[in-house]
């Protein structure tokens, strides 16, 4: 579904991004995890042109990324989900507005559809009671669930998350990791960056850990986790473990 | 970065440019006006300062503010000779002569002395009315003061350009001269010593001394050379046919002796002026002020914000050159005062087409207002977290869209006060364009402190207003930002 082919992404002189590859399948979870600075978030970003990478080719669903124009690289997006670590929901709009501007501008959707849309999917976060309550009224943890939310009102192929609870009280990590969990289950196809190694290894179908600018090692959560081959992978978890 | 000083270093040669493009360019003018051409168009405009009883001054007829005088009769006079209409056009007496210059008026009459230093720039007639100079002092210091000589080392008050302002500096030793625009503001200074007299041509000093008890005219005795005695009619530079068509008709004033009949009708119209000098006999000025100066105000705060808005867009564009456009714009208008501004839009644009003070006034405020509003809107969108534009992007969110659902309304509810700081500041800016004769709040005060001899009451009156209008305007933008404000 999604096929990552010697992305290289540079600021200036620095090498962020230094010919990273991989494959997404479709309904398949990828857990991307890594030290701090390693291009994690960077490569995240890259998938979707958040961030425009400096080389390489990222095909989606059978088409090349690079070349497309602004006008049709929005209309990709529609089909790329992506959620933040500190979630940027617009404070300007209801949770309800949050969930239905997407839908009625880009896929022009009528109201009622949005709505109705909407409502489905705040009951699913478990927010249904919040609908018409503004942003700033929210936790953190429900904050990332309507971000969740948002994101899914566009009916995307892929959901990318980039450090999703990173921002939240611990005691909300949770209920948001909760959600993700069910959408994995339901068979979404994820690409997920983060440092729960818990969700890492209990859900992820292939785990990618990316340091100094590369992929350094892919595999299982078991593979991964239990036998580490690279010795920079075997380093990082033997830090983050003892933790 | 680069590119915004390589445009700001090719913007100094280009200001100069036209600088020189300007000061060489004889105006319309060059040429003159002749009498044909004032015939072809069937109108004489005459520019004049009307602060300066009983030369010219204003009264109310029928709630319409009239300009009349001495000065009018007689160029009502021409204008009857000439077969033509009469239109008056008010100006600060010191904008006279650049009225003239760039072709905004056809002659002026403002009690205005033919001096060698004038003649350079306009033709004058002959004099049609010898004044002499006298000095204005409060009543109290008569005594003390009897001839310019008792002013040496004093502080002295004149009009801004006038000959009086000449006459002082050369012939009161170290005396210190205050210049002033209105006779108005200078009784003002008078009365409050700031100023210990006030030179004047004679019948003004006289008309003030007999309608204000506390001041009293004295005798200058200044040498008067042949040009500064009296008052004359200017015409543009080489307008002979018009100067001696004047000349004509001057003769005639002088011939039937009108001049005495035209002061008397002068003294008879202050006199009703000074008849009732409660401010509320004269509410219908102040309405009329407030009137050009909400309108003034309203209509650049709508053209600043459209203009505003693009210039913003302009200076965080991707486009290097429209948003050194923007910049270059920017930093001009606000590193140059409004007042220049709108000299030059009334003025200086004048040269080329010929545009109404009020539309000078609104265009430069207008204009002015854009480059502060831009900065105010960039600011409240560069506030604006990324990652706002980074979620809407990663919906599918066009640009466009993006600024105009997410950006947008979040910038507008941050910069909401500093965007009424704006207008509410434009409210009381927008008083300089006085100075071009656009008849708001401001001129109207000086209008009434002229007509009633009042100084203080007219301004508290003012005062009074500006307060409620930007008091009011700010109470309906604080109920705004409360409506804008969610939990």
């Amino acid at each position: 579904m999604l096929k990552i082919n010697q992305l290289v992404k540079k600021y200036d002189d620095n090498l962020v991004l230094n010919g990273v590859s991989g494959d997404v399948e479709a309904g398949q979870v990828i857990v991307v995890i890594g030290p701090s600075g390693g291009g994690k978030s960077t490569l995240l970003r890259c998938l979707n042109r958040l961030e425009e990478p400096t080389g390489g080719q990222i095909l989606f669903e059978g088409t090349d990324l690079m070349t497309l124009s602004e006008k049709e690289l929005d209309q990709i997006r529609t089909k790329m989900g992506m959620v933040f670590q500190n979630f940027n929901l617009f404070p300007n709009l209801t949770v309800m507005d949050n969930l239905r501007l997407a839908p009625q501008k880009v896929k022009k959707e009528s109201a009622a559809e949005a709505t109705k849309q909407a409502e489905a999917l705040l009951e699913r976060v478990g927010l249904s009671e919040k609908a018409d309550a503004y942003v700033n009224q929210l936790s953190g943890g429900q904050k990332q669930r309507i971000a969740i939310a948002r994101a899914l009102a566009m009916s995307p192929d892929v959901l990318l998350f980039d450090e999703p609870t990173s921002a939240l009280d611990p005691e909300m990590v949770g209920e948001v990791l909760k959600v993700m969990q069910d959408l994995a289950q339901e068979g979404m196809t994820m690409v997920v960056v983060t440092h729960e190694m818990g969700f890492a290894r209990e859900v992820a179908d292939e785990v990618w850990f990316m340091a100094d600018s590369q992929i350094v090692e892919k595999g299982t959560p078991e593979e991964l986790f239990d036998h580490p081959q690279e010795p920079r992978t075997q380093q990082f978890l033997a830090q983050v473990l003892a933790q | 970065m680069n590119i915004k000083k390589k445009l700001m270093i090719l913007m100094l040669p280009l200001m100069l440019l036209l600088g020189v493009m300007i000061s060489n360019n004889q105006p319309v003018s060059a040429a003159g006006q002749t009498v044909s051409q004032v015939q072809a168009k069937k109108t004489l405009v005459l520019g004049t300062s009307p602060d300066y009883a009983p030369y010219e001054f204003l009264v109310n007829k029928n709630g319409k503010n009239k300009t009349v005088g001495m000065d009018i009769q007689v160029a009502q006079k021409l204008a009857d000779d000439l077969n033509v209409k009469l239109v008056v056009k008010s100006m600060d007496f010191d904008a006279l002569l650049v009225g003239l210059e760039t072709g905004k008026v056809d002659m002026v009459i403002s009690a205005m002395s033919p001096t060698d230093e004038r003649s350079k720039s306009v033709d004058f007639s002959d004099v049609y009315y010898l004044g002499g100079q006298s000095i204005l002092v409060n009543k109290a210091d008569a005594k003390i003061y009897k001839s310019k000589n008792s002013f040496i080392g004093k502080k002295v008050g004149v009009q801004t350009g006038s000959l009086q302002q000449t006459l002082a500096k050369k012939q009161i030793k170290n005396a210190q001269i205050t210049g002033l625009t209105k006779v108005p503001d200078l009784v003002l200074a008078l009365k409050s010593h700031k100023i210990e007299g006030i030179v004047a041509e004679t019948p003004v000093a006289t008309a003030y001394a007999s309608n204000d008890p506390e001041l009293v005219r004295i005798d200058g005795k200044f040498d008067l050379g042949a040009d500064m005695q009296g008052s004359a009619i200017a015409f543009p530079k080489n307008s002979p046919t018009l100067v001696s068509a004047a000349n004509q008709s001057i003769a005639q004033i002088k011939k039937q002796k009108l001049i005495p009949q035209y002061l008397k009708n002068a003294g008879k119209l202050m006199k009703t002026n000074t008849h009732n000098t409660s401010m509320w006999h004269y509410w219908s000025y102040f309405a009329k002020g407030i009137g050009y100066t909400l309108f003034i105000t309203i209509v650049s705060i709508a053209i600043g914000i459209l203009i505003g808005v693009i210039l913003a867009f302009a200076r965080i564009s991707k486009n290097k050159f429209m948003h050194g456009l923007a910049v270059m714009y920017i930093e001009f208008v606000r590193g140059t005062p409004l007042m220049i501004q709108i000299m030059f839009v009334y003025f200086g644009i004048g040269l080329w087409i010929n545009i109404p003070a009020l539309l000078a006034g609104v265009i430069a405020v207008s204009l002015n207002s854009a480059a502060y509003v831009a900065e105010i809107i960039r600011s409240g969108i560069n506030a604006i977290d990324p990652g706002q534009t980074e979620a809407s992007r990663s919906l599918g969110l066009s640009q466009h869209d993006t600024m105009r659902y997410i950006i947008l309304p979040q910038a507008l509810k941050n910069i909401w006060p500093a965007l009424g700081n704006e207008f509410i500041s434009l409210i009381k800016e927008s008083s300089i364009v006085s100075i071009i004769g656009v008849t708001d709040l401001i001129y109207q005060l000086k209008v009434v402190q002229s007509a009633t001899y009042k100084g203080v009451a007219p301004i508290f009156v003012a005062m009074l207003i500006y307060f409620v209008l930007t008091f009011s305007l700010s109470k309906l933008l604080n109920y705004i930002e409360r409506k804008m404000q969610h939990a």
